[in-house]
């Protein structure tokens, strides 16, 4: 047993010394897919059709549950993008959805993709999910967790047939899949 | 026993509690989310993601009771094993027996022999046919590699089966592409005396992703009442794999299997020998977003060597001590097919069979006759999700099982859901179950032939039903602040009794007992800063089960319940600057009856402490320091009064990790 001592006492000590390394580079998964879907408001172009108004809020938009919590309400407090202050809304379903630019999908809401897909077109929004299989055809981007880090996957055709322009620095660290002329 | 090391640590830890803030003041803190929106975008891809956990997505919109434990809240609770990590589910009970031995139940019938719990990691179910009851002590896996845990009170045998009475708990691990890399852990204490574990994960082809894992973990005996050793110190090793091809095309595969070996002493002296493994394939294959189809085979084998007692009577050995042996393989077979039927209802049904084989080499005072026994399971299950207008869900469905002791049994459940308010659900339940007999029930004898047996099985036990009232309301009732509640009655027929033969003995179980139970289950999470978030649940259960009129129980309705009547927790997980994390975990059990036959014990109620100090020193480094059980020197949790009813000790531990 008295080996056994000496080993919890190492261990204890190892912990008392490296206060000394530090700089630690992680955070929960949903407050980085929130700070991603805030940074994307900077570098996608929204056609002025896309806005009931010139003054109308930038909305960012969670359809089917929350994953987030307050973490979006709590990124954008305070924030706006050309002069639109930042509204996040949830929606239940996509038949109640109102104004929106950005729209997270949850997986739940897989199914009716294909009249999400319509409504998106329609009104010009940024479609985004991290579901993972299944059909996700169609959606702008793709949060895709590979080795505990975030990876981007757009869809250049998606986001094309919605009117929105991705700038440069946003596809760059990007996988793009789709075409541009669809 | 190293009983004066918990008061060793004690000093240092309070230390590292005082740890000034200024030598970590020059850390980068991304703790919150007004950090991380000043980052670019490949300075956020650069972020490692500390939970690659699913959130439980429409899991949480189920029309049932149910609690979902991630795996960040496994790390942050200390848990070391799996029983552990089950006491952040406020809708179980957990009573550990000692140091290896857990009575883990939801919604009441915690006995010795608790049978109304299913239990299934990744898919496979690990309840033993003994006694229907699971044996927790094999139940283990690399706890990093736990994506989360389901669990559900309430019946579930319409999707899952017999034996989901009470009460479904899911273990769900990472699949291999979410847990690349190399992890490994070491650490070591006074109860969890030494843990070390390994997995590294990478790709075999550019779709296909793989892992393997290796674990040992040594846990230091508990005491007796009076101080001495209990002499059930506990040793385990497990290794596994786990395959998984890419998930972006429309057919994907998945092959683990896990293998272990466990010495667990026990107080007379004899270890307990467990060992086994387990084979698991499954395809999947998507037609669409609403319609999918999996089919999946395991095979599972156990073996286990466990030290019997002599049976004594009176005074008089009938029996001496002696071993007993379990052979187990399980085969099982599953298809399930998902589909939409017009715009509005979902339809998921499935087909299963399952073989097991199991071979009792018996002691002279525990016996199993047949030695031998195959036994043939067949099921199909339909169920009917049917959207009424945007806000009310309607579930029908059932299951049929044959089983070879007492033929087909029906489990129909029907669920109503009504979600009119984003955020905010309300359900309710009703639905039936059975727990079909086990060996136990049927082919015990004790003592085994030639001897005389005073207990024993009988071919006319049946199985037991409960049928189950539910109300439910899960929501958020205001942004940071997410509450669940559900209410149950459930009425019990035909339970198992203890009956006298015409001769007197041998005793021999039947089913009359009858009764009802009903409860609370509430839980709240509170989220009160962006760093900062506690929990408070509390469970409330009464059992009512009586002897049906003109019956006979020996023991008086005592052996079926052993149960709390009242239990509540508080856990706060705090995050504080400098990467460090703390977490405490306050949980109150209330006094519980126990039994020796007819004679009622009891368990005092009792309160205890988990806490857990993590540091997270660089994103690849992390120790953490835990104490369980903190607040006595040792305490009883479970079992009837007497000098060989163990006490579970305070444990301290530190541990490190590494991921890459």
């Amino acid at each position: 047993m008295r080996v056994r001592q000496r080993y919890a006492a190492a261990c204890l000590a190892a912990m008392m010394w490296s206060s000394v390394v530090c700089a630690a580079e992680s955070a929960p998964e949903y407050q980085v897919k929130a700070a991603f879907l805030f940074n994307f408001a900077q570098f996608v172009e929204w056609p002025a059709s896309a806005f009931a108004s010139p003054d109308a809020p930038f909305a960012i938009c969670v359809l089917g549950p929350d994953p987030f919590g307050p973490e979006l309400d709590s990124l954008v407090r305070g924030e706006s993008v050309n002069r639109r202050p930042f509204v996040i809304e949830r929606y239940r379903s996509i038949a109640q959805l109102r104004n929106c630019n950005i729209l997270y999908i949850d997986r739940s809401q897989l199914p009716d993709l294909a009249r999400i897909r319509d409504v998106a077109r329609e009104r010009s929004i940024l479609t985004v999910t991290d579901a993972e299989g299944g059909d996700q055809e169609g959606v702008v981007i793709h949060l895709v967790t590979q080795d505990h880090h975030i990876r981007l996957r757009i869809d250049v055709g998606a986001a094309k047939a919605s009117h929105l322009t991705i700038s440069s620095k946003l596809l760059r660290p990007a996988e793009i899949i789709g075409s541009g002329e669809g | 026993m190293t009983r004066s090391l918990p008061r060793a640590l004690a000093v240092p830890w309070v230390a590292l509690l005082l740890l000034p803030a200024a030598a970590l003041a020059d850390s980068t803190d991304i703790g919150s989310s007004g950090d991380l929106k000043r980052l670019s975008l490949e300075q956020l891809m650069d972020i490692q993601v500390t939970s690659v956990t699913r959130h439980p997505g429409t899991l949480l919109e189920a029309p049932a009771s149910i609690q979902v434990i991630t795996g960040d809240e496994i790390r942050r609770s200390g848990a070391t094993t799996i029983p552990e990590a089950l006491r952040l589910a406020d809708n179980l009970e957990v009573a550990q027996k000692n140091s290896h031995d857990w009575g883990i139940s939801a919604r009441g019938f915690n006995t010795a022999l608790a049978n109304k719990l299913l239990v299934m990691i990744d898919g496979r179910t690990v309840y033993t046919p003994l006694f229907s009851g699971v044996f927790w002590d094999v139940q283990d896996y690399l706890l990093e590699d736990i994506d989360r845990i389901e669990v559900i009170s309430g019946p579930g045998g319409t999707l899952w089966g017999a034996n989901a009475v009470n009460g479904v708990i899911n273990i769900i691990t990472r699949s291999a592409a979410d847990s690349q890399g190399l992890y490994a852990e070491a650490g070591g204490g006074t109860q969890p005396q030494e843990l070390v574990g390994a997995r590294y994960g990478g790709s075999i082809a550019p779709d296909v992703s793989f892992r393997v894992y290796g674990k040992y973990a040594d846990r230091d005996e508990e005491v007796l009442p009076g101080g001495r050793s209990a002499g059930d110190a506990w040793h385990r090793t497990q290794v596994g794999f786990r395959i998984d091809s890419d998930t972006h095309g429309p057919d994907t595969f998945t092959v683990h299997g896990d293998f272990y070996t466990s010495q667990e002493g026990v107080p007379t002296g004899n270890a307990a020998q467990t060992d086994g493994g387990n084979l698991m394939t499954r395809l999947t294959h998507v037609f669409s977003a609403e319609s999918d189809m999996s089919l999946q085979a395991y095979y599972d084998r156990t073996h286990l060597s466990d030290p019997i007692v002599p049976f004594i009577l009176n005074g008089m050995e009938l029996a001496p001590a002696g071993r007993a042996h379990d052979d187990l393989s399980t085969y099982d077979l599953d298809f399930q097919h998902r589909f939409a039927l017009g715009s509005w209802q979902r339809i998921v049904w499935g087909l299963g069979y399952r073989l097991t084989q199991d071979r009792v080499e018996s002691a002279p005072a525990l016996g199993f006759f047949p030695a031998e026994l195959n036994q043939n399971l067949f099921s199909a299950f339909a169920q009917d999700e049917m959207s009424l207008g945007s806000a009310w869900r309607l579930i029908i469905g059932s299951k049929v099982e044959h089983n070879d002791y007492t033929g087909y049994e029906f489990e129909p459940n029907v669920r109503l859901q009504w979600n009119g308010v984003p955020q905010q659900t309300i359900w309710s339940a009703v639905s039936r179950a059975a727990r079909t007999p086990s060996r136990i029930d049927r082919d015990l004898a004790e003592p085994a032939p030639p001897r005389t047996p005073i207990l024993a099985g009988s071919p006319r036990f049946g199985s037991e039903y409960v049928t189950a009232y539910e109300l439910g309301y899960r929501g958020q009732l205001a942004p940071p602040l997410s509450a669940s509640l559900s209410l149950f009655y459930n009425s019990y027929r035909d339970v198992r009794s203890t009956s006298l033969s015409p001769t007197i003995l041998p005793l021999f179980f039947a089913n009359n007992l009858e009764g009802h139970t009903s409860g609370v289950e509430l839980s709240t999470r509170w989220r009160l800063t962006d760093a900062w978030s506690m929990r408070v649940g509390y469970e409330y259960l009464n059992e009512d089960l009586r002897v049906k009129p003109g019956a006979f129980d020996l023991n008086s309705a005592l052996n079926e319940t052993a149960d709390p009547r009242h239990q509540a927790s508080l856990r706060s997980s705090w995050s504080l600057p400098g990467h460090l994390e703390l977490d405490m975990g306050l949980r109150w059990v209330d006094s519980l009856t126990t039994n020796s036959g007819p004679v009622a014990g009891r368990v005092p109620s009792y309160y205890d402490l988990d806490t857990r100090i993590g540091w997270r020193c660089t994103a690849r480094l992390e120790f953490a320091l835990v104490g369980q059980n903190l607040l006595h020197d040792h305490h009883t949790e479970y079992g009837f009064p007497g000098p060989d009813r163990i006490e579970i000790e305070r444990g301290v531990y530190g541990k490190m990790t590494w991921r890459e």
